[in-house]
């Protein structure tokens, strides 16, 4: 970690001695939530962790936060494609903290922070009646696991509502919702003389009828509803916000985001309780505290609270109210009344703000989300590419070695002639000049190639350099991972259009990204950091750098790089910066290379800007 | 040319001609006889029996490939051990050409002294190959030269047979059966029973497969 934390946003190298961090840099939190940004309990808890993580003045603290949205988007397809995105996105942020609100199968916890950010702590907060599973707890992770408090929401039924014979049950279909459920049927059995019913074979959309003719005596518990019989994706407290207006008789709920729907109450999880103390876990881990050290929790009890509204409506008497529970939405004085109001108004514009925002950006998210996937159909295209270009190498060296090798068998011949006593001259001669041939040869081969690369003649079109350069050093990330170097891509601004062809420049830039790889072999892995950057060029165009922090390249030899065959790789051909060299000037760029400060190589090349 | 016929020779199989003349010059140079190809097909048709030496042959040739002429050549009257020259060696076609017998595995690349060393290898064991082959080919002509019955009376006598039941089994006279004993043992050059069944062991007669 402390490595990562010296290293990331800077473009030089590190010292030998990677050093620690500084305390003015921000501290970054990564909030993963399974579902959906809309989900009112999902607002609720960012807020509440994020309002608790801020009281403590410690350290600066930046926020992302990003949306599974298991609900509409469930298949192991789309968790890949979130994975991939996260891993993208992240990729090369400095992240300290992530804190996963996930699902009952906690992949966002365990398995996905896991292979994106390894040596990141975790702390997850989940609401659910599953038990965390084996595999989370060996993964170091800590967090909170809240139950619904079923017993303490029958109780309170039975407190305010003493003649209840009968209570409706409203549940969903997922494995999450039947847990729910079997915890509810659970805590029937203890409830003598009254009856359960359970409604989970009915369409959400036919309850609104259903709950309106309700006899008397009868209270509704709403439990989770993630999907409906039908499969269609709800939320329970906008199941809360259709059922409650409608209902005949009281509706209870078990989650403190479904108050306020016209709901009575319940022993309900307080989403602002519950990001308070799971702000507090954060802060905990953030300071230094080892995860593994810190058990997880589970919670089981939920706070009393009940809409003052609602005991209106179903004429229950104020005095059967717990003396612990919160009554919420009780009209005070009239200036505390405009009070309430402006906070609730102010709390619904922000939530609609936060909606929006939300909806906007899920938006723009599946939209990259089907950028990654069309980007990783393209890679396929790409790998063929570059493998033809391997092709290409070898049918190169191929033909460049037959020349070469009869070179080196004349020129041994005639060292075997010269040492004899009377050295056959007219023998000798006619060597030299078949081996001036050969070499007239092995550069015709080079010649040829080369124009077969201009005749391939470049399919110049606009282009954005960025995307070009986020494309390839993705496709070079396997690689990179593979030989654990830290590949990053620095954009700072906003790059002008060049005039390009993609799969040209696109193998100069893997050139020179293997390149920069290869010079990192012999480097400590702490310090293997390849960094592939651009900016806007003095006169207006493009230039680019790949920068690595390898062994640099000896002064001596810094000006035959681009010489064809000159090379400083055992296996080299020699022909990389040659071919790169010949692309990018037939694009009407220069390229150059150099080396770094303190350590290392870059490589720079640039291109006009499309001036059309 | 200063050689025998009959002595060892280099044959090289290029089909770059530049590459086919620098090696057998240098292979000259070193006091090889060589005989150079431009083809496999070209080496094949040339091949007779009797004679002997190794192969320097290109891998990637037009036609005939290197393994192809490997293997041809095992069948052919006159196998030899093969050393491949390759522009560039990969591990398939090396794997390949080794399982098939290849003596040696080089690159057009490699230094002389591999070159040498690989050739040198390749003739020993080609000379050895040669001589086994040269024994077996006098022994057999020495058979070759036996009557029709002669070969029936030998059959009989090294499955270890009486005169008196080779002259039954045959339906012959005992003194004609004498008669060819004499005549055969005469023309093989040999003095025992034993070492007579000692020669058509060797010779490879009467194997297991001949119709009895």
């Amino acid at each position: 970690m402390a490595f990562a934390l010296a290293i990331f946003g800077r473009l030089d190298c590190p010292a030998q001695n990677a050093q620690g961090q500084t305390n003015s840099q921000p501290k970054h939190v990564l909030m993963l939530f399974s579902e959906g940004k809309d989900v009112p309990g999902n607002i609720l808890q960012e807020q509440a962790v994020k309002a608790e993580m801020q009281k403590d003045s410690t350290n600066r603290l930046e926020f992302s936060s990003e949306y599974l949205d298991a609900s509409h988007f469930s298949g192991k397809e789309h968790f890949r494609v979130f994975q991939n995105y996260i891993g993208k996105k992240y990729d090369g942020r400095n992240l300290d903290l992530v804190v996963a609100f996930p699902s009952q199968d906690y992949m966002l916890a365990g398995e996905l922070p896991d292979a994106l950010f390894p040596v990141v702590p975790v702390v997850f907060v989940a609401v659910n009646e599953m038990d965390v599973p084996l595999a989370i707890s060996k993964l170091g992770v800590t967090g909170i696991v809240q139950r619904f408090d079923i017993r303490g929401t029958l109780g309170l039924i039975m407190r305010l509502q003493p003649d209840t014979r009968r209570v409706v049950v409203i549940g969903g279909t997922t494995e999450s919702d039947r847990a729910t459920l079997g915890r509810i049927a659970e805590e029937s059995q203890s409830m003598e003389g009254v009856q359960f019913d359970f409604w989970t074979n009915r369409p959400v959309t036919k309850l609104p009828g259903d709950v309106s003719s309700l006899p008397e005596g009868t209270v509704i518990l709403l439990s989770t509803v993630q999907r409906d019989v039908t499969g269609q994706p709800y939320h329970t407290s906008m199941l809360a916000q259709m059922l409650a207006p409608e209902a005949s008789v009281p509706v209870y709920v078990l989650g403190g985001w479904a108050l306020g729907s016209g709901a009575v109450g319940g022993a309900v999880i307080d989403p602002d309780d519950l990001g308070a103390r799971a702000g507090q876990l954060a802060l905990r881990v953030l300071g230094g505290e080892d995860p593994e050290k810190v058990p997880i929790v589970v919670a089981t009890k939920g706070t009393p609270m009940v809409d003052w509204r609602a005991l209106q409506r179903w004429g229950i008497n104020e005095s059967r109210v717990p003396a612990d529970a919160l009554i919420r939405y009780r009209p005070q004085t009239l200036w505390d009344e405009h009070q309430d109001l402006i906070l609730i108004l102010l709390a619904v514009f922000l939530a609609q703000a936060v909606t929006i925002t939300g909806l906007v950006l899920q938006r723009s998210q599946r939209r990259r989300a089907e950028a990654v996937i069309l980007d990783q159909r393209t890679e396929l295209a790409h790998v063929t590419r570059v493998s033809a270009m391997g092709q290409l190498t070898s049918a190169i060296s191929h033909e460049l070695n037959q020349p070469l090798g009869a070179i080196l068998r004349n020129a041994e011949a005639a060292e075997i002639f010269l040492q004899k006593e009377n050295p056959d001259l007219e023998e000798i001669r006619a060597i030299l000049a078949d081996i001036r041939k050969d070499d007239q040869r092995a550069g015709d081969v080079i010649k040829r190639m080369r124009s077969l690369l201009k005749r391939r003649s470049l399919d110049l079109k606009p282009l954005n350099l960025d995307e070009l350069l986020a494309e390839t050093v993705a496709m070079a990330q396997p690689d990179a991972r593979a030989r654990k170097i830290f590949l990053t891509l620095q954009l700072r601004e906003k790059l002008p259009e060049v005039l390009g062809d993609r799969v040209h420049l696109q193998q100069v830039l893997l050139n020179l990204i293997l390149n920069g790889m290869d010079a990192m072999t012999g480097v400590p892995k702490s310090q293997r950091l390849l960094t592939v950057s651009a900016k806007q060029a003095k006169d207006g165009g493009v230039e680019a750098t790949v920068s690595d922090c390898g062994s640099g390249i000896a002064p001596d030899k810094i000006g035959r790089l681009f010489e064809p065959f000159f090379t400083t790789k055992e296996n080299g051909m020699g022909m990389g910066l040659a071919i790169s060299q010949t692309i990018i000037e037939a694009h009407g760029g220069k390229i150059w290379g150099g080396n770094n400060s303190p350590r290392g190589a870059a490589f720079f090349f640039t291109l006009p800007a499309n001036d059309d | 040319m200063n050689t025998p016929p009959e002595s060892e020779i280099v044959f090289i199989v290029d089909d770059d001609e530049s590459f086919l003349k620098s090696v057998s010059r240098l292979l000259r140079a070193a006091g090889y006889s060589v005989n150079a190809f431009g083809s496999a097909k070209k080496f094949l048709e040339q091949i007779a029996p009797g004679m002997s030496g190794c192969v320097l042959a290109d891998l990637q040739m037009p036609g005939l490939n290197g393994l192809e002429l490997q293997a041809a050549l095992v069948k052919s009257a006159s196998p030899m051990p093969v050393i491949f020259l390759s522009a560039q060696g990969d591990i398939p076609t090396t794997v390949k050409a080794m399982r098939g017998g290849a003596e040696d595995f080089l690159t057009k690349l490699d230094p002389k002294e591999k070159l040498l060393d690989a050739i040198r290898r390749a003739l020993a064991r080609g000379a050895r190959e040669h001589k086994a082959r040269g024994h077996l080919r006098t022994l057999r002509e020495r058979f070759a030269t036996l009557t029709p019955r002669e070969m029936e009376v030998l059959e009989q006598v090294v499955s270890g047979h009486l005169n008196k039941q080779i002259a039954d089994r045959l339906g012959i006279n005992e003194r004609t059966v004498k008669l060819h004993r004499t005549n055969l043992t005469r023309r093989l050059n040999v003095k025992s029973v034993a070492e007579l069944t000692r020669l058509t062991e060797e010779a490879g007669m009467f194997r297991r497969g001949k119709t009895d």
